[in-house]
């Protein structure tokens, strides 16, 4: 056989293979996580069963997120720490299943950050680890819709399965303290959304960021809990006016809330972020310098037709460097009501 | 100074001040615009220092309860602290409906008072400004003003205004003329319709006439 000719079977029969192994890992990814479902469903009794599931089409359920603290905005469903160590670690590992490595490190270090805080306000019992909320909405499938929440003080997973794909959006991902310290070791659970942003901000010209910064003060989410449906007018820099380059710093930057959902799913919703990328917007508000090793002050937006990512440092307690609110949204399929309308 | 006074004593209190809104009333404000009327919802949210201060505005008998007739008097002077207007022609905002949480919930800085009212727009040219200012409890306000992108594919956001502290909102856009099946179906409905189809209905006679007449 001709050398070129080899050449294109050997590279169709990797790309078959490929394609092949790419199905097979979004097939396992929501079987795994059907598996690690109702793992956690059978270590709990009756009564705890009752208390975790909801129908597919509770409504109120759905929306009952916040990035309160449990105590001022009560959660249902089963709090960790109801649960003993067998059902717990059950319980996390279903979460996990639905996440990326990153994605449940980055949800895990939210968790230690509050329990942080808890023993930073002398043990106040409304923070703390035991606090976070897990929920199942529907009956866990690989091919119907269904959904799992969990959640507590400044964290809201609204994960919502239909057949391969897992929809995260909507989210609330927020953290206080926003730095901290686990035996010696520097932990910034949105270093990466703060680092990526102000690089970003850093590689605009004069005119972009002309464009790009606000004029005006942000003090909150425009888009936050109980905003559900709702598209406002982007405002800021259009991508399509960035360079190629800018415009891969700003994907880059989508993708610390993109990846935190499998990479079953991140890679088809990176691709969706992707094709918009000339349609999406980029707006500041707020300092434009950051201290070293710290998180910016400042407030921004990314819009596209389908995301809106919202950043917005809180002023509350003291640093805003130290308490932040992000959502992460998805304005044509929030809670996964395009795959779960099929 | 009362608020900062308010402030000091709650954290000194050890309240969990750290993990809500504290010393500012948080306004913000979703407009939405159709061809002919201007909607609104503004979401009030008090921080814990400011809301014993508030409160007495919205409970104005002090029973420490607030009525329904607090609540519409309440949304009703809010309602008379913003200046909307169009084209700069001032608008009158109508009231739609007013939602309070319970005073728990405020006293603990989660309660969001929800106020919607709307305005009728009169007439105008193709290009429009809608200005909404929000001098509200402008002391310890924190103010902020979106629009929704429009349904009506006719109208464009050209762009959107506003001061520093977003007490002042400018929106400027563009309604686009008549979509075409409309003007279409307005000739056909109006008295060039009616011409028209007369015109058409004797060129037919007269044609079948013409053809008959050559046919023998």
């Amino acid at each position: 056989m001709h050398h070129s000719a080899l050449k294109t079977v050997v590279m169709v029969g990797m790309a078959a293979l490929c394609m092949a192994r790419g199905a097979e890992t979004a097939q396992t990814s929501t079987s795994r996580t059907v598996r690690a479902a109702n793992a956690f469903l059978v270590t709990l009794d009756q009564k705890q069963r009752q208390s975790v599931a909801f129908a597919f089409d509770d409504e109120k359920q759905r929306v009952r997120w916040s990035n309160l603290p449990v105590k001022m905005v009560p959660r249902a469903g089963l709090s960790m720490g109801e649960l003993n160590a067998a059902q717990r670690s059950a319980a996390l590992a279903l979460v996990a299943s639905t996440l990326s490595r990153r994605g449940f490190e980055k949800v895990e270090q939210i968790v230690e950050a509050d329990e942080t805080l808890k023993t930073r306000e002398g043990n106040n019992p409304m923070f703390g680890k035991d606090l976070f909320f897990i929920s199942i909405l529907g009956t866990p499938s690989e091919k119907d819709p269904w959904m799992l929440q969990f959640g507590g003080h400044h964290l809201a997973l609204n994960v919502t399965i239909a057949g391969e794909r897992g929809v995260l959006t909507p989210s609330l991902i927020g953290a206080q303290p926003a730095l901290y310290t686990v035996n010696g070791k520097t932990v910034r659970p949105l270093g990466g959304e703060s680092d990526k942003a102000i690089a970003l901000l850093n590689s605009l010209d004069e005119n972009q960021k002309k464009q790009a910064i606000l004029s005006f003060k942000l003090a909150d989410l425009v888009l936050g809990p109980g905003q559900d449906g709702k598209t406002i007018q982007p405002e800021g820099l259009k991508a399509s006016s960035m360079n190629e380059h800018q415009r891969a710093m700003l994907l880059d930057l989508m993708s610390e809330w993109a990846n935190i959902v499998h990479e079953s799913s991140s890679v088809a919703r990176l691709a969706d972020l992707k094709a918009d990328i000339h349609e999406t917007w980029f707006a500041w508000s707020g300092p434009t310098t950051v201290a070293a090793g710290s998180n910016i002050t400042a407030y921004y937006r990314i819009q596209g037709p389908r995301v809106v990512i919202e950043y917005a440092p809180q002023k509350l307690g003291g640093d805003p460097a130290m308490h932040l609110h992000t959502m992460y949204r998805d304005p044509t399929n929030d809670y996964g009501r395009k795959g779960a309308a099929k | 100074m009362k608020v900062a006074a308010a402030a000091m004593f709650l954290g000194l209190a050890g309240t969990p001040a750290l993990a809500h809104r504290l010393d500012e009333y948080l306004q913000g404000t979703l407009l939405s615009i159709e061809k002919d009327r201007v909607q609104a919802q503004m979401t009030l949210t008090p921080g814990v220092a400011v809301f014993p201060l508030l409160l007495a505005e919205f409970d104005t008998d002090g029973n420490g309860f607030i009525s329904e007739t607090e609540k519409r008097a309440y949304a009703e002077r809010v309602l008379r602290d913003l200046r909307l207007g169009i084209d700069g022609v001032r608008l009158m905002p109508r009231l739609l409906s007013v939602q309070f949480p319970a005073v728990e919930e405020m006293k603990e800085g989660r309660g969001e008072i929800r106020i919607e009212f709307g305005a009728d727009l009169p007439g105008g040219g193709r290009e429009r400004r809608i200005a909404l200012e929000n001098h509200h409890e402008n002391r310890i306000a924190a103010y902020q003003v979106n629009c929704l992108v429009p349904r009506d594919r006719n109208i464009r956001v050209l762009a959107q205004h506003r001061n520093y502290d977003q007490s002042n909102y400018e929106l400027d856009y563009v309604q686009s003329e008549i979509a075409q099946p409309t003007a279409w179906k307005a000739w056909w409905s109006g008295d060039l319709g009616l011409l028209s189809a007369m015109a058409l209905f004797l060129i037919t006679r007269f044609t079948v006439a013409w053809r008959g007449n050559h046919a023998r």
